[in-house]
């Protein structure tokens, strides 16, 4: 006897739900169960986000009652050399970040995508800086970058190089904190690599083998093209996560020197939180909210050109 | 199906909006069968808990009919949170002001004037007055805004074990400027001779304690209080000037750069510097990081060739009554009993000096057989005049906590790093500051 096709199954259980099994379901259900998110949602995040937006075009610093003052902010802002520096840090960061994700994050996880006695504790141990706390991880670079006593400055002595003054020099700081931010969360992007990695049939590969495929050819051809939804998942949230950069910043720079680590998002908290100048530092908001939608957004729009579903 | 979401949601806000008030009411209605009347109080030090909650119920026992409620914050969220209580006019009847927030507040309405009180209810005998004119200049008015209970003033904190290997003598009274610059040369040394320093003189950055220290000790302002704007005057310039050539010229100080590994506040105690300036608090942090490795001392700042010793870079802490409290008799009672009678000295961070005599001028506050042995130096410069470079948005033009490495400490910091000269930093000072300046006078 041959099985019933999958229309005839689907139909089924149609006519099911219709008759007995599901005969208490209301449409309202499913919104009285996502009701608590969405109200959360509404609360404490679009709410926030509405309200900054009319608080951006005021002088607000908490203390006072709030002044409608147009777009002074906005004027202010983009009258201020030091914004654009902070821009111009903030779009370094993210590509450094980025960048150094992607590649050392794929990097680890084929490495780690491999049977090996132990492999566990090394997925683990790569692991680890992704949930250490980041002041705890910014104390301990200090540390080993120290200009006299860093472990890394008495290595590279050892081997005849000058270090640079890794988080003092205006010119070095910002690659140093990205980098270390990098070296933080490549383990987060390693996992999810990893997901992507162990979903590709190892037959496909082997078939390239065989082909006459060398191991290089193999990687570059089937791997990370089947790779490529994955790869795209972690672009657009490494993107996003990239300028999140505050903690890091704050415990090892604080912005400096001159200016050269200090962020979007370090500016936000600056101005909101330590000026209390709630108006300007929602329109800094604002310009950060514009910038991750226009990247987010051409993602996607760019998504059709590379991204190859498999299935 | 949609009248079923319009519904629920109809419920679920009425729920809400009603859900709040009652809550409220419900807790008023508590309040006020008592009869007791019930005292807020907001402090920023939650090492203090336990101590404050003992302070308290002496409090309650020597007054009965008034109780207090301790709120304590973390000094990270303290000024955003009691900001909103502000903003909603529920300030609690007693809190903490720091003296960087008192111009600003009282020009807001929000503290109450306490002169009346002091005028008829305190023991002027029993304070530090000049701490409560402190407090009074720091308004930009000529009433009492808040209460002082405890002064940090900075001193000269000196390695002994240093001093006595280098063979220089101790800091005293008459220590010049250049006193103190010939001892930092001695004692900055290269103790393995490969060309790299590793005990130096002094050690100071842009910090506020570090640079205005001087600049007072030399009778000079950072700020023009007629004008209200940025413009250091010739005795401060000269003061910034002798400050950054000891790192430029002389080479007995580091460059902040060089430093970068270390708290701030950690280069003394662990015997990278023989010398360094900053808030009396250090006394704390240096025993703590130092314990008994090393002999250390205090000594009042040197003084600069314009100056004549008497003022002192001091910023006293504060208990503050906003004028929306229901009970400003009983807050009043409270905040000159808890900056009175009721402190004790496990209260006060070594280093800080009470406003209440009794306790300052006891032995108590002397800590006799801890470091420094001549403690007492600090109620000498409690007698002296203060002067600060407060205003409003300090924080932002000063560079102070998480933007320390920007404003005018980051512009300090890019001349001892070698990233800016001297013009180019005083130049940018001046624009950027004078940019916050203008939008606050």
């Amino acid at each position: 006897m041959n099985p019933p096709s999958p229309s005839i199954i689907k139909n089924r259980q149609v006519e099911n739900m219709k008759n007995r099994a599901l005969s208490w379901y209301k449409p309202i259900d499913p919104w009285l169960f996502i009701l608590p998110t969405l109200l959360g949602l509404i609360v404490f995040r679009l709410g926030p986000i509405i309200s900054a937006l009319f608080i951006s075009f005021t002088n607000w610093d908490i203390l006072k009652k709030a002044d409608f003052i147009g777009v002074s902010n906005y004027s202010e802002m983009f009258n201020n050399p030091a914004f654009f520096k902070v821009l111009w840090n903030t779009i370094g960061f993210s590509f450094i970040y980025v960048v150094g994700v992607m590649v050392f994050g794929l990097m680890l996880a084929v490495l780690l995508n491999q049977k090996l006695k132990g492999i566990k504790f090394f997925r683990s141990a790569f692991y680890t800086p992704v949930i250490t706390s980041a002041v705890a991880v910014g104390i301990i670079w200090l540390w080993i970058l120290s200009p006299k006593y860093g472990i890394l400055t008495i290595l590279l002595k050892n081997i005849g190089i000058k270090s640079p003054y890794w988080i003092g020099d205006p010119k070095v700081a910002l690659f140093t904190v990205s980098i270390i931010q990098v070296w933080k969360m490549s383990g987060y992007y390693m996992i999810l690599f990893l997901a992507g990695l162990q979903l590709i049939p190892v037959s496909l590969k082997e078939a390239a083998i065989i082909d006459g495929a060398n191991k290089v050819q193999a990687f570059f051809k089937i791997t990370i093209p089947l790779l490529s939804p994955t790869i795209f998942f972690v672009l657009s949230v490494s993107i996003i996560d990239s300028f999140r950069n505050f903690e890091l910043i704050y415990s090892m720079t604080r912005g400096g020197p001159q200016n050269s680590t200090n962020t979007l998002v370090y500016d936000v908290y600056l101005n909101a939180f330590v000026y209390y100048r709630m108006g300007y530092a929602s329109s800094l908001a604002y310009i950060l909210l514009g910038i991750v939608a226009v990247i987010t957004i051409l993602n996607f729009q760019m998504k059709k050109r590379w991204v190859q579903y498999q299935y | 199906m949609k009248k079923k979401i319009q519904i629920l949601s109809i419920i679920f806000t009425v729920f809400l909006i009603l859900g709040t008030p009652l809550f409220a009411a419900g807790q008023q209605d508590a309040a006020g069968t008592d009869k007791e009347i019930t005292i807020q109080y907001w402090s920023w030090d939650p090492e203090l808990k336990t101590r404050n909650e003992t302070m308290i119920e002496k409090f309650e026992a020597a007054n009965p009919g008034i109780k207090v409620e301790l709120t304590t914050v973390e000094p990270k969220e303290y000024w955003t949170k009691i900001r909103i209580m502000a903003n909603q006019k529920k300030l609690p009847d007693v809190f903490n002001l720091s003296s960087g927030y008192i111009e600003e507040w009282a020009q807001n309405g929000l503290l109450m004037d306490l002169g009346p009180y002091i005028q008829k209810d305190l023991n002027k005998d029993n304070f530090y007055m000049n701490l409560f004119d402190a407090v009074k200049d720091l308004s930009g008015t000529d009433k009492y805004y808040a209460f002082p209970y405890a002064l940090v003033t900075t001193c000269l904190y000196y390695n002994m074990d240093m001093f006595d290997a280098a063979g220089v003598s101790y800091p005293d009274d008459g220590w010049t400027w250049s006193d103190f610059r010939d001892a930092a040369k001695k004692l900055t040394l290269d103790k393995n001779g490969d060309g790299v320093t590793d005990q130096w003189g002094y050690w100071f950055y842009g910090r506020y304690a570090h640079i205005e220290s001087w600049i007072y000790s030399n009778d000079g302002n950072l700020i023009n209080r007629d004008t209200m704007r940025f413009d250091p005057d010739s005795n401060a310039m000269e003061a910034i000037t002798f400050l950054t050539d000891l790192v430029l010229k002389d080479k007995v100080a580091p460059s902040k750069k060089e430093m970068s590994a270390f708290r701030q506040q950690d280069v003394f105690p662990n015997g990278v510097a023989a010398m360094f300036v900053d808030g009396s608090w250090n006394i704390d942090n240096n025993r703590s990081v130092a314990g008994d490795s090393m002999k250390w001392g205090i000594a009042e700042l040197p003084v600069g060739p314009h100056g004549n010793g008497s003022l002192t870079y001091g910023w006293p802490d504060s208990l503050a009554i906003p004028p929306t409290s229901e009970h400003p008799d009983a807050a009043w009672k409270f905040a000159k009993f808890a900056a009175g009678e009721g402190l004790t000295m496990d209260m006060v961070m070594a280093g800080k000096i009470p406003s209440y005599r009794p306790l300052t001028e006891s032995e108590a506050f002397l800590e006799k057989g801890q470091q420094p042995a001549n403690k007492g130096l600090l109620i000498k410069q409690a007698a002296k005049t203060m002067r600060t470079s407060f205003t409003k948005s300090w924080g932002e033009w000063r560079g102070y906590g998480a933007a320390e490495a920007l404003g005018f400490n980051g512009v300090i910091d890019g001349i001892i790093d070698g990233d800016l000269t001297f013009k180019e930093a005083m130049d940018l000072a001046d624009t950027n500051i004078n940019k916050v300046m203008s939008r606050n006078y």
